[in-house]
């Protein structure tokens, strides 16, 4: 089996990022967390993960001071999911998947899985 | 229903409806009314209801009951409009409302000329700008004694009107200008109709009928005179006696006397808002004389124009009040949108959580991960905790809610606190420091309220101070004051701090620096708790280095240490 695949994930709720932590790593996936968008752009450049999630409080998008580029340098486009009750444009990530909170995981992990199987 | 309404001081817009006998004022929380307000004694004054009256009485408080900022002795009746003064609060009193104003539309009839016999005519027409600058115009010598007299009074009594038009309703305000309309004009019957803001149509307002008139007699008002008022914006003197015929003594006419009547246009700033109606019978002797060449008309130019000047002053009025009513309606359904979207919110983020811990519980419970169930499990309990906070927060301001004051040891409550939040301080890795002073008494207070109050002060310094360098300290500490006979609670961190500007904001209701995590709930609820106690939060922050926070309250010794103090602790067991 090759590298084991990686998930960032960009929430500032403990929770969400605890549950998600817990969850993914029994999938056998790699986490990367950040709390805030800033943290995020800077960790996607370094660790290069498969996949973003990415919460989208209002605050999280004016923390990053910009458009949030989570471009791949080799221009794939690396999926990402977006969560919030922010509209989906404020990000600037047309690409993107969206899901409107408050959300449940079950379908929200089908869905990272799903996207990283296709990603492959 | 009569009520009280707090316009000034730490009560400020409550609204107390009078509805029974006999209620007590004062500070303790045994009273009916209770104020807020360190200058208002623990039991001030009483109010009685007798009948449709209310009569106020101070009760050998210390700083004495004001109305209209006379002091009062022995029992005094409230007028509605009436301003009480305890210590440092103000409040408004409404009467109850006037029963006789409710079947209005069954007293009064417009009807269509030449209808019903109503054969009045316009004898004198007076344009509102030439009437409305009465109360303008210096005192001028063209006018009579009369005039004059009931200009100056009437400006006076205008004033008084006006400054409480904004609080009460406006058929009282309509109610207290006819009044006064009756004690200088000598009307029999009046009414004011409004314009309906929607239907533009005159609708009966109030309708006053002079004291010893017979009441029941239906007030017919001329459907073309209010048109014609209405639409050229002029005040009439109306008569239905027949001008052209000469003066039939005819005995039947003699028995019933004629009848004259004022009606004038209520031009506010921008439209007429209604007109002022007022009649009098004329007497047959009255008559006989007008038959004989004398003035036999009761009303002359200048009560037209005494009227035409009090409408304007009432429109105004009327403008004010409408205008102050949908300030506030908007200001409150401002207020309830905050609110249900600050709750949704908040609650939106603890389903949130509930979903993830019970995801968690799912997916143990698939794979018999117990580490993965367990972990769900203390998400849940964290969750439930931050929706019972929230409900206790929320109680905190409901009306039924009342702080229940018994003898308890402060260093116990406060205690409880600092062990129940040490788990907390230790995951966010804030060092949680307790220093109770050891010559705390056991004090008279709500111990349920006092813990609300302080851990919502210890729970926001251990969140300030999260990332604090080398690592956050919480020092939560009691002290006793004997001299001062005060309670001291200090909580201090050494936060991110609170900057000068928002200081005022941060017991605010709905206010939250802590973006999500926060209800804006926590400090006005503490400091809602604390003033409960006679005391208050204090706050002293330096952005970077850290906030003190200091929850004070008089520290009331149980049993019986004085005699006062004694009654209130009777009171409370109740």
């Amino acid at each position: 089996m090759a590298v084991s695949r990686s998930v960032l994930v960009v929430d500032h709720s403990d929770e969400t990022r605890e549950v998600l932590r817990t969850v993914l790593k029994r999938r056998g996936l790699n986490i990367l967390e950040a709390r805030a968008a800033r943290q995020g752009l800077d960790m996607a450049r370094e660790y290069q993960p498969d996949l973003i999630v990415l919460d989208l409080e209002a605050e999280t998008i004016k923390d990053a001071g910009g458009p949030l580029e989570f471009d791949r340098p080799d221009g794939r486009q690396r999926p990402v999911i977006l969560l919030g009750t922010a509209r989906r444009q404020a990000a600037g990530l047309p690409g993107a998947e969206f899901v409107s909170k408050p959300y449940h995981y079950g379908p929200l992990i089908r869905r990272i899985e799903e996207l990283l199987e296709s990603a492959r | 229903m009569a009520s009280f309404f707090v316009i000034r001081g730490n009560d400020q817009g409550n609204k107390f409806d009078l509805n029974s006998d006999r209620l007590e004022i004062g500070r303790d929380a045994g009273n009916d009314i209770q104020l807020h307000d360190q200058e208002v004694s623990r039991s001030h004054a009483e109010l009685v209801r007798e009948g449709r009256r209310y009569f106020l009485r101070d009760l050998g408080s210390s700083n004495g009951t004001y109305v209209n900022r006379r002091r009062i002795t022995g029992r005094y009746e409230l007028n509605s409009g009436d301003q009480v003064q305890m210590g440092k609060t103000l409040i408004l009193f409404t009467g109850p409302s006037d029963p006789s104003s409710t079947h209005l539309l069954d007293n009064i009839d417009i009807v269509a000329h030449q209808q019903h016999g109503d054969n009045s005519r316009i004898l004198r027409s007076m344009s509102q700008a030439e009437g409305s600058q009465l109360f303008g115009m210096e005192p001028g010598t063209a006018e009579t004694s009369w005039l004059a007299r009931a200009r100056s009074n009437l400006q006076v009594m205008y004033r008084t009107a006006l400054a409480v038009s904004h609080t009460l309703d406006i058929d009282q305000l309509l109610h207290r200008i006819l009044t006064l309309i009756f004690d200088w004009v000598e009307a029999d019957r009046g009414c004011i109709m409004l314009v309906h803001p929607d239907t533009g149509k005159l609708q009966p307002k109030v309708h006053f009928n002079r004291r010893g008139k017979p009441t029941g007699e239906r007030l017919v008002i001329s459907q073309t005179i209010l048109d014609y008022v209405m639409q050229h914006n002029e005040g009439v003197l109306t008569s239905n006696a027949q001008e052209d015929e000469r003066w039939n003594p005819a005995a039947s006419i003699v028995d019933l006397g004629i009848r004259e009547a004022l009606c004038v246009p209520m031009q506010g700033r921008y439209d007429v808002v209604g007109v002022i109606y007022i009649d009098t019978a004329v007497p047959p002797h009255r008559m006989l004389q007008k038959a004989s060449g004398g003035s036999g008309n009761k009303f002359t130019e200048e009560h037209l124009k005494l009227l035409i000047a009090v409408a304007h002053q009432a429109a105004l009025a009327v403008e004010d009040t409408r205008y102050y009513s949908a300030m506030v309606q908007a200001e409150r359904l401002a207020a309830i949108g905050q609110t249900i979207t600050s709750l949704a919110h908040h609650i939106k983020n603890v389903l949130q959580g509930i979903r993830g811990a019970s995801f968690l519980i799912q997916d143990g419970l698939q794979r018999h991960d117990e580490e993965e169930i367990r972990q769900g499990w203390e998400m849940m309990e964290r969750k439930q905790q931050l929706i019972s906070n929230l409900v206790m927060d929320m109680l905190t301001f409901s009306k039924e809610r009342e702080p229940e004051m018994l003898p308890a040891e402060l260093n116990q409550v406060v205690g409880d606190i600092v062990e129940l939040m040490h788990l907390r301080a230790k995951e966010k890795q804030v060092q949680l420091d307790w220093l109770p002073d050891l010559a705390m008494p056991t004090l008279t207070f709500d111990p349920e309220g006092l813990h609300r109050a302080v851990l919502n002060v210890v729970t926001n310094a251990i969140d300030a101070c999260e990332n604090s360098e080398p690592h956050g300290i919480v020092r939560v500490s009691t002290l006793y004051l004997p001299n001062e006979k005060l309670a001291r609670v200090t909580v201090e961190d050494n936060g991110v701090g609170i900057p000068a500007d928002e200081i005022d904001d941060i017991f605010s209701l709905f206010v939250s620096t802590k973006h999500n995590r926060g209800t804006g709930l926590g400090l006005p609820v503490s400091q809602k708790i604390l003033k409960e106690h006679g005391g208050e939060i204090r706050v002293e922050s330096e952005v970077g280095r850290g906030s003190r926070f200091y929850l004070e309250f008089p520290a009331i010794l149980p049993e019986n240490n004085n005699a006062s103090d004694s009654r209130v602790t009777q009171h409370h067991a109740r």
